[in-house]
């Protein structure tokens, strides 16, 4: 995790090297829209190490997504309400005015997103693509950017990478585009890489290559990655810690081994549960989880998980349950009134003890 | 393949190809392969090799170029217009966008109903028990769901209410084309665990298309896994993923993630990317990234052959059991 002492020549900003990278402060992101307000990131705080990596699971409209895009800043202002902090390097990020947004953006905090076709421009070479951000940020001139892009490329394995340079992105495969899209995100060195969905439409080959390629990448540079997705199989191997989201909050979080050896949320492990694994032989009965996510306009009283999970009781339907630390680690939050017995001797009763 | 039983589907020598410019792509490079009664059939393979293609081609979506389909024995290749419409009411497929394969602007009852009101198989009450009992089938309330417009609906309700569609006519045969990888895990362990029951309750065949392994073993009797065009190694579910004999399905395996730290991560057995079918590699197709490559696999195309009983790969060197 964050253990930076050996790095600290590569970094100017060398005053704040000892606190963490990102801290985010009871964050709340509200949209307002037709049918009334919709908060989609609900009181979430974390905090992120240098060069550590965060995996943050959740399904579709658990707010991972736009737990990501207000960390970079990158929500419309219009209709978009936003309350908490978000520290980066001691800058504030909430509210912070364009020109602080453009020094941090590709600078210091860069974003892979899902899709690089719509990512890419479509009509602007690869070259001008990547350099563009090294101009901006740096004093190169235009042919070390363009040597640079060159050099870019070939990190990301991208071969015959000074002709590929030229290309339009539609000349490249799915892939190659994402590959691309890392080699731009990369360009300026940022602290933190945020990868939201970055293999969810890639083969499972590629797959493997584009995350492979992203922790040696990470590896090399001493440099933090949030990692967002659906897929518990992508996180399980490539981060340190994991936060599960669930309707706008985190719902928990551990590290890696910690949160998969004994997860206390209900939640995360219906989740696992309803994952297909590979291992398991055909025609295996999955666990689905019943109905389906609240609708966050009018979000229920009580645990939000509550209507679609075995363990609730009536005070899961009655009160929201915080996150509290589990006894035996403390870097280990849950939010459940009911949280499950991991199988070690003595856990978690203490949490059950406060009903 | 086995002596006891004679399939419910069948596919031989299947071609499809595309005109791109004055170029032609083999979508489908000619595959055969037997789907039996009650069976499921997984087909993987990743994007472009060709399998939904192959989906379509069964049903005759898209016009096959050469090869031949045939269900219960009867060919569908080469029917005429009214007769494949005929023969089609036994194979029903459901697509990947449950939102956009059904129409926006018809009642959910109206949208089961339709094929029934096409054939006039069932009027009247009899039309609407059948309604009923479809939509309770697939997990949906009919006195709620039925009057519903499709917007109201989660994408795994709309899921539901295509497969209750696709069922109303009692098909034999349903062409599943990546129906759940557009819905969120808890949601796709739903239709999965779904289609296992309906498949029991109505006898169904499925052929499953899928990219997701970890998916197609879950509800497969057997896989066919795709490359480029052609199958590469066909066997039952088990004995595929736990003792593959083809380098692609090794290679294939070996980048599967699974939801455990305590596994090695994936690696990658695959360097690039499947070249482009407009101008496939000679011989066998997989040879320019295959770690096994040879002489003869550029000059001889490896034919589907048997290993093991149910087994077959087409490689001129497959990894043997012990």
């Amino acid at each position: 995790m964050s253990n930076d002492t050996t790095a600290t020549d590569a970094f100017p900003q060398a005053e704040d090297l000892s606190g963490p990278l990102l801290t985010v402060k009871d964050l709340r992101t509200t949209f307002s829209t037709p049918r009334g307000d919709l908060t989609a990131v609900d009181g979430v705080s974390l905090e992120l190490g240098r060069g550590e990596t965060l995996g943050i699971v959740g399904e579709s409209g658990s707010g991972k997504t736009v737990l990501s895009r207000s960390i970079m800043g990158l929500l419309p202002r219009s209709k978009t309400t936003q309350s908490g902090s978000i520290l980066f390097e001691g800058t504030e990020i909430v509210d912070a005015p364009d020109a602080t947004l453009r020094d941090i953006w590709g600078a210091k905090i860069a974003m892979v997103f899902q899709d690089p076709m719509t990512s890419l421009n479509p009509v602007v070479r690869i070259e001008r693509q990547i350099t563009e951000s090294l101009r901006l940020h740096t004093t190169m001139d235009k042919a070390e950017a363009k040597a640079t892009a060159i050099s870019l490329l070939g990190q990301v394995g991208i071969p015959s990478p000074a002709e590929r340079v030229r290309a339009y992105p539609f000349q490249l495969s799915g892939g190659m585009r994402q590959r691309v899209t890392i080699a731009i995100a990369l360009a300026c060195s940022p602290r933190l890489l945020l990868a939201d969905e970055p293999t969810t439409g890639l083969d499972v080959t590629v797959q493997a290559q584009i995350l492979d390629l992203l922790s040696s990448l990470q590896a090399e540079r001493h440099m933090a990655v949030i990692l967002v997705t659906h897929d518990l199989g992508v996180v399980a191997t490539r981060t340190d810690r994991i936060a599960v989201m669930y309707a706008g909050h985190i719902v928990e979080m551990a590290s890696t081994r910690r949160l998969f050896a004994s997860m206390a949320m209900p939640y995360t492990q219906a989740l696992l549960k309803s994952t297909p694994r590979i291992s398991d032989p055909s025609h295996t009965r999955l666990t689905a989880i019943d109905g389906r996510p609240p609708d966050l306009i009018n979000p229920p009283t009580g645990c939000a998980f509550a209507p679609r999970c075995d363990y609730a009781t009536e005070q899961c339907r009655i009160e929201a349950p915080p996150l509290r630390t589990a006894p035996e680690d403390p870097t280990h939050l849950f939010a459940c009134w009911n949280p499950l017995q991991t199988g070690h001797a003595g856990t978690v009763t203490t949490a059950k003890g406060e009903l | 393949m086995s002596a006891e039983s004679t399939p419910l589907l069948t596919v031989n020598d299947l071609v499809v190809s595309f005109k791109k410019g004055r170029q032609v792509v083999q979508a489908v490079a000619g595959i055969s392969f037997d789907v039996f009664e009650g069976e499921t059939l997984g087909l993987v393979g990743e994007s472009g090799c060709g399998k939904s293609t192959t989906g379509r081609a069964i049903v005759r979506i898209e016009e096959p170029t050469s090869g031949e389909v045939a269900v219960e024995g009867r060919q569908l290749t080469g029917l005429g217009r009214s007769e494949l419409r005929k023969a089609r009411t036994s194979i029903q497929m459901i697509f990947q966008d449950p939102v956009s394969s059904l129409n926006p602007r018809r009642r959910v009852k109206d949208i089961v109903a339709e094929p029934l009101d096409i054939w006039k198989t069932a009027e009247g009450a009899e039309r609407d028990a059948i309604v009923r009992e479809m939509l309770e089938a697939v997990g949906l309330d009919p006195d709620v769901a039925g009057e519903r417009f499709p917007r109201e609906f989660s994408g795994g309700q709309c899921q539901r209410i295509s497969i209750a569609r696709a069922l109303v006519m009692k098909p034999k045969v349903l062409i599943c084309d990546e129906m759940v990888s557009a819905l969120d895990v808890s949601v796709q362990a739903q239709i999965l665990n779904l289609v296992e029951d309906l498949k029991a309750k109505y006898g169904l065949t499925l052929v499953f298309i899928a990219h997701d392994l970890a998916v197609v073993k879950n509800v497969s009797d057997r896989v066919a896994v795709m490359y480029l065009g052609r199958l590469c190694e066909v066997a039952p579910s088990d004995d595929l993923y736990a003792l593959p004999a083809h380098p692609y399905t090794q290679a294939l395996l070996s980048a599967v993630v699974e939801p455990d730290p305590e596994k090695a991560a994936s690696h990658v057995a695959l360097t690039g990317e499947p070249p482009s079918p407009i101008n496939p590699p000679s011989g066998c197709r997989f040879r320019t990234r295959c770690p096994k490559a040879e002489e003869r696999c550029a000059t001889e195309v490896p034919e589907l052959r048997e290993i093991a009983p149910r087994h077959q790969v087409a490689c001129h060197f497959p990894t043997l059991r012990a």
